[in-house]
């Protein structure tokens, strides 16, 4: 088996967050409540937000859903990284996430650990999958901003 | 039929199939989403491209030659379907885009017409979305309800449950031939008889079956029938309708057009008889001559044939998954014979989710289905949120199922491995 390619897809760290997500289950309080999907492939999240007493600050992210190994790990990897960031620093990085999957750019050495996901970038169909988390928590943030909330997001 | 002769078959067939001699990241193809669209022999390329080099023409209309020659190809095509399903009459067949648009015909052109507030519509759990969907719209236009056959323990049509559910409010009958995911063959023709006897009409949607064995819709009884072209070796954008003739005359139009008509007026008109009532505007007419294309290279195999192969390939498939203990089926097993059920498995591995399975056997070349395949109601009841599917047609063979094997086994060693 063609086993280098995999593993630039699914590298160790990937593989361990989907086998032991560290971010699974709902935030105390649920300040933000966002779901979302694949309907082509049936994966699901439920992403929840507990937001700073000034309210513009994200003080924990957890997730539920049902996915793959990239959409599992993708949102688990995420809600380590958005820890104390501001609304607007976390709009920014569902950018660069997505710039990311494009091949455009890599994260900073602070979020190092998010370009793990670079190699999802030589698998078109499956960009899909590491960007579902971050397309629901788009939608989440933006829904306090006042946008029209949605029931559930898809990302397709 | 002996493995010699299996082999036969296969490698009888490979040569006509360009698309299967090719490498898929350096690996031979080895195809296995056939349930989801099979490949097409030389036969079907060339009657395409026969048409539209040689006589390209619109039908039914020209008094020209090339008109002649497009309008005999387009109905010779119906003929052969006619005689594919053994329908009493050529007018019975209507040519549809595919199995889909051919449902919601019956359900806007039948169902408009015939059903009302509290009649009983029984489909079964285990219907593709195609055959949920337009009657869950004809429910909410007409006030009918909805009724569901379940599954039996293993994972067939429950056949008591369907005859708990007719009554005289049975309105229509309207269940899957084959599942596309449980592979379980249904017992459509006594399904139809029960229904007749309550009075319903029954819809069979055969896409998962013509393609594999021979049909008959006299031997069912069915009122109408239903299949995707593409399926089964001709072109996507061309299906067919079966429908018994009484009970397609009796039916309305359900797109209007040009060639539907008989007499147009600026107030009103009058419509032509059956096929043509049903076939508004240019019809997919180099599709239809090649899905004719298609039927007579299924039939000069054999659907017989296919399917005696089909059967010895699915005892394999299944021996062979066997040897995994972390691979869980659906559907019923095979028999002794390989009979029982259609020539796919649907599965899940307990470490690696289905997309990504279906990633990592990309890489070896190998082609199967990760998903819901359009039948999430049933992927909810059996508590799988995907499923992969591995789906044979006649041109594949035992080693391709080696192959698949050898990669299922590493890719649940690459994930098995590192989670220990």
């Amino acid at each position: 088996m063609s086993l280098d390619n995999l593993r630039d897809l699914y590298q160790q760290v990937i593989l361990e967050r989907y086998k032991k997500p560290r971010n699974k289950g709902k935030t105390n309080p649920v300040d933000r409540y966002q779901k979302g999907h694949n309907p082509s492939c049936g994966d699901t999240i439920e992403l929840t937000l507990k937001m700073a007493a000034e309210g513009n600050r994200i003080e924990d992210v957890k997730f539920e859903g049902e996915g793959c190994a990239i959409s599992m790990a993708s949102a688990d990897l995420m809600a380590d990284a958005l820890r104390g960031r501001t609304v607007d620093e976390a709009l920014e990085m569902v950018q660069k996430f997505q710039a990311m999957m494009r091949g455009e750019v890599e994260f900073p050495s602070e979020f190092r650990k998010l370009n793990v996901m670079q190699g999802v970038a030589q698998f078109p169909v499956r960009i899909k999958c590491a960007n579902l988390s971050w397309h629901t928590l788009k939608a989440a943030l933006e829904a306090a901003q006042g946008s029209e909330p949605i029931d559930v997001v898809s990302n397709e | 039929m002996t493995l010699a002769q299996e082999r036969t078959l296969a490698s009888k067939v490979r040569a006509d199939f360009p698309i299967l001699h090719q490498e898929i990241h350096g690996k031979p193809l080895i195809y296995l989403d056939n349930a989801a669209t099979s490949q097409k022999p030389l036969a079907v390329l060339n009657a395409l491209e026969d048409y539209y080099r040689g006589y390209n023409a619109n039908v039914h209309r020209g008094v020209h030659t090339l008109s002649a020659r497009a309008t005999d190809a387009y109905e010779a095509a119906r003929d052969k379907v006619q005689r594919f399903v053994n329908a009493a009459r050529r007018e019975e067949i209507i040519y549809t885009r595919n199995a889909t648009e051919a449902i919601n015909l019956v359900a806007y052109a039948w169902g408009n017409a015939n059903v009302q507030a509290g009649d009983e519509i029984i489909l079964s759990v285990m219907e593709h979305h195609s055959n949920l969907i337009p009657w869950q719209l004809l429910a909410q236009r007409t006030g009918a309800i909805l009724k569901f056959v379940s599954l039996t323990e293993t994972e067939e049509f429950d056949l008591a449950h369907y005859k708990s559910l007719l009554s005289e409010r049975t309105k229509l009958v309207a269940v899957v031939h084959v599942s596309n995911t449980l592979g379980c063959i249904n017992p459509v023709q006594e399904i139809t008889t029960l229904a007749h006897q309550v009075g319903a009409k029954v819809l069979i949607d055969a896409c998962q079956s013509v393609p594999h064995m021979a049909v008959d819709v006299q031997a069912i009884g069915c009122d109408w029938l239903v299949a995707s072209g593409h399926k089964m070796c001709a072109p996507t954008g061309i299906g067919f309708l079966y429908g018994k003739l009484e009970v397609l005359r009796a039916m309305p139009p359900f797109l209007g057009g040009g060639e539907m008509i008989a007499d147009v007026f600026l107030d009103h008109s009058t419509y032509a008889d059956v096929p043509h009532k049903f076939e508004a505007g240019t019809p997919a007419i180099a599709e239809a001559i090649a899905l004719g294309a298609a039927v007579d290279y299924l039939m000069a195999i054999g659907m017989d044939t296919i399917h005696a192969y089909e059967a010895e390939l699915t005892t394999y498939l299944f021996q062979r998954l066997a040897e995994l203990p972390e691979v869980r089926t659906y559907g019923p097993k095979p028999d002794a014979n390989g009979e029982g059920r259609a020539a796919l498995a649907a599965f899940t591995t307990g470490a690696v989710h289905p997309h990504d399975l279906s990633t990592i056997l990309d890489q070896e070349g190998i082609a199967i289905r990760a998903g819901h395949h359009c039948t999430q109601p049933l992927h909810r009841l059996v508590k799988a949120q995907s499923t992969a599917r591995a789906s044979l047609y006649f041109y594949n063979t035992r080693e391709e199922i080696d192959g698949f094997i050898a990669a299922l086994k590493q890719a649940i060693d690459f994930f098995g491995g590192i989670f220990g």
